[in-house]
């Protein structure tokens, strides 16, 4: 006879990895419940997102059910919304480029669902994440294309050890096949979202304005100016605009210029050539650490952006929840608001947000009063 | 050993369809499958057991069968109350429509859509027991009043509205009295001679005939706009063709209801007592909504305990075979914070913790000792959960 292992919440979108990584813990034996979070509501204007729409919340229902475990939906919306959507509009009118996803995991999917799952004596949490945890320790997923362990640097680190990630351990292409196999026909050729969620159309303004209102600075004209301060021409936002953008910029330079700075104070977004992108360092606040705080002048791996490349960088400083790095070899467009990871090969060590680049050869931005 | 099996705790929401109910329904899927406006021998078979199903719902309500109008169910029942009068009523200077904050959606938004089409929307106040505020919604009446709604029983606290009174309020400033009696239905009395409302609404599923039949009555002499344009159905009331099936199907669970209604209560009522009386023991500091209204209706028990959330306490009933629901559910499933409970001053956070558990024909006192024994040990781990997220 077949033991029955220990409950486990599943967060379900409805898409192919977190309905794979359900039926996977099915298999294993676990005592499987199915939950899809409300984040927010797109009212009437939105009919078919790829995610977090009502097809999703049906599409997981489904999924469930011929898995034969319950499901729910469970509204977060109102905590969603204070912990990730307010904070992302804030940071665009810091003239920051948020990265909200890694609020969701922090705050929404590991702490508040949690709760959730404290509460129906759930033993494990699950997600269709591409990470693995083994012992309470982080690593990136298998299949480094899909890894997303630069999205789960802020998770509380005794949640690691009630974390389940078992997608995290295959390839996405043997996630698909693990779909057919299973005869989840629903879900099993989804298109996967790349959008934030809650941002319609992928036009990050639209929230802004819903929230700030069209007037906001953010979304209201600005000069463009080169390092040396010289004004080349205005903007309509720059709300609008992010470190290492090309798109939307004055021509007529003789090389390919690109966004290397932007000053919420005086609403300006600073254009320059490519060698004025590159950092020498970067320091990064709201640190949080997946291993025992590594000292001062250890040597790691960072990351500064999604499926970025890793960099050699050395901890130079580590004051409260503020750290700083120096690299090893120059990095392009480190950009206030993403995500800094720290790694030691595939082990996951930590991050925080970055909050500025050190040691660029242009001017630093300066930071709104 | 087995699993116990599962106890079903949402009767206000529906109810299964009674074995009388589906055995009076199952010709009407075969051989007697005639159109009742067809003039041939399958048509006047259909149109005989409709009539004869009128007649004796007629005679649930004390009315008249030309006072009983069949719709979909209770939604567009409600629908039809509201903006049908509305609309009949609104060029002769009677614009506004005065209702109460704790309202079925049905109701509710029908008196939002008068709104959006141009007329008054006036919503009373409600006191903190459940109850309408008598002088504030004396208040809101006057000679622009089109129609006023409010509810026999709420279904999330199952309060009972002085529905006597509040149409005599209306009636002396000449506007008409609707009441949505969908939980009222079977619990309560409800005889159109001896209470003064003009137009009431029931539905089927509510008391064991199949979802998707309603009806509702509408006094002689008031006049509503038909919501749909088409034949002459029910007076031209509500055109389409008649569910034959399910009207004979709610005739028969009306009766039934009817017929059994005291006998119910009483059962009902012990049943009741006994859950809140074990839950406020061993849970002390449980608030049970509506408590203290004047009237309650026996089958309904909301309640809150604070440090907990609804969501949690409804999927740990759930998985214990437990079936209750919180709020209203929205499209995706997800609950959203009960209208009702703001409405009656109730706090975000308690509002953020309330279930309902609403009993009713699949009750037995077995269930209520199970129920009333699993609850505490969910609380608590609910709670202890609670408290640490907050400690931390």
């Amino acid at each position: 006879m077949r033991v029955t292992k220990e409950r486990v919440l599943v967060a379900m979108s409805g898409g192919v990895d977190s309905s794979v990584a359900a039926a996977m813990l099915v298999e294993q034996g676990y005592d499987v419940v199915g939950a899809t979070m409300k984040l927010f509501c797109h009212d009437d204007d939105l009919p078919d997102r790829p995610c977090c729409s009502l097809d999703s919340v049906n599409d997981a229902r489904r999924v469930c059910q011929q898995l034969g475990v319950p499901h729910y939906v469970l509204n977060l919306e109102s905590a969603f919304g204070r912990d990730v959507v307010e904070d992302f509009v804030n940071e665009y009118a810091n003239g920051r480029t948020p990265i909200p996803c890694v609020r969701c995991n922090t705050f929404t999917k590991f702490r508040d669902l949690l709760v959730k799952a404290d509460a129906i004596d759930a033993t494990w949490i699950a997600t269709g994440h591409y990470a693995r945890t083994v012992d309470g320790v982080m690593y990136r997923g298998v299949d480094h294309s899909k890894d997303q362990s630069y999205f789960l640097w802020g998770i509380h680190r005794a949640v690691l050890s009630r974390m389940l990630l078992p997608v995290g351990s295959q390839s996405k292409a043997e996630t698909r096949r693990v779909a057919h196999q299973l005869g989840l026909e629903v879900i099993a050729e989804k298109v996967e979202s790349q959008d934030i969620c809650f941002v319609p159309d992928g036009d990050h303004t639209k929230i802004i304005r819903q929230r700030l209102g069209a007037d906001a600075p953010s979304l209201s004209p600005g000069p463009f100016e080169l390092s040396d301060g010289r004004v080349i021409g205005a903007h309509d936002g720059f709300a609008r605009f992010t470190i290492g953008q090309r798109r939307g910029l004055p021509g007529g330079f003789r090389e390919p210029m690109f966004v290397v700075a932007i000053r919420p104070g005086d609403r300006a977004v600073v254009i320059g050539p490519r060698e004025e992108l590159l950092g020498r360092g970067v320091v990064a606040r709201e640190i949080n650490w997946l291993v025992d705080t590594p000292p001062v002048g250890t040597h790691v791996d960072i990351q500064v952006r999604h499926r970025a490349r890793p960099a050699r960088a050395e901890i130079v400083r580590l004051d409260g929840s503020e750290i700083e790095l120096a690299l090893d070899e120059p990095v392009s467009a480190i950009t206030p608001g993403q995500s800094l990871v720290l790694y030691d090969g595939d082990r996951v060590l930590g991050g925080g947000f970055i909050e500025r680049a050190a040691g660029q050869r242009a001017p630093l931005p300066v930071r709104a009063a | 050993m087995p699993a116990p099996s599962p106890i079903y705790l949402d009767h206000a929401a529906t109810t299964p369809v009674r074995s009388e109910v589906l055995e009076a329904m199952m010709p009407f899927f075969g051989p007697r499958f005639g159109n009742p406006s067809s003039m041939h021998r399958w048509g006047r078979e259909a149109r005989t057991a409709l009539d004869e199903a009128r007649e004796r719902v007629a005679h649930c309500l004390g009315a008249g069968v030309d006072e009983i109008c069949f719709t979909s169910g209770g939604t567009e029942a409600d629908n039809l109350a509201v903006l049908g009068a509305w609309h009949a009523r609104r060029n002769a200077g009677r614009n506004a429509v005065v209702s109460t904050p704790i309202e079925h959606k049905a109701v509710l938004e029908s008196v939002h859509q008068v709104k959006r089409e141009g007329g008054d929307e006036r919503l009373c106040k409600m006191t903190r027991d459940g109850v309408v505020d008598v002088a504030s919604f004396a208040a809101l009446l006057g000679s622009d009043t089109a129609i006023a709604s409010v509810m026999w029983v709420n279904n999330e606290i199952g309060t009972i509205q002085p529905i006597a009174d509040l149409a005599q309020l209306a009636h002396q400033a000449g506007a008409l009295f609707h009441t949505d009696a969908v939980q009222a239905f079977g619990k309560i009395e409800i005889d159109a001679r001896k209470i003064p409302f003009d137009i009431l609404t029931v539905s089927g599923h509510k008391i064991g005939a199949p979802k998707g039949i309603g009806a509702v009555y509408i006094r002689r002499g008031a006049v509503v706009e038909p919501l749909f344009h088409g034949g002459a159905q029910d007076r031209g009331r509500r055109p389409g063709t008649e569910n034959v099936a399910s009207v004979i199907g709610f005739a028969r669970a009306a009766e039934l209801a009817v017929a059994e209604r005291a006998e119910e209560w009483s059962r009902l009522e012990r049943m009741r007592n006994a859950l809140e009386t074990a839950i406020v023991a061993r849970v002390p500091d449980a608030i049970i909504h509506g408590r203290n209204a004047p009237q309650r209706a026996p089958h309904i028990v909301n309640v809150s305990v604070p440090g907990t959330d609804s969501e949690s306490m409804l999927m740990a009933l759930d998985l214990r075979g437990i079936g209750c629901s919180a709020g209203s559910a929205c499209q995706s499933g997800s609950i959203t914070p009960s209208h009702v409970l703001s409405a009656i001053g109730v706090a975000p956070d308690v509002a953020g913790s309330a279930i309902r558990m609403s009993i009713g024909c699949l009750t037995t006192d077995e269930c209520i000792a199970r129920v009333a024994d699993v609850f505490p040990s969910l609380v608590e781990k609910a709670r202890g959960v609670a408290s640490a997220a907050r400690a931390s």
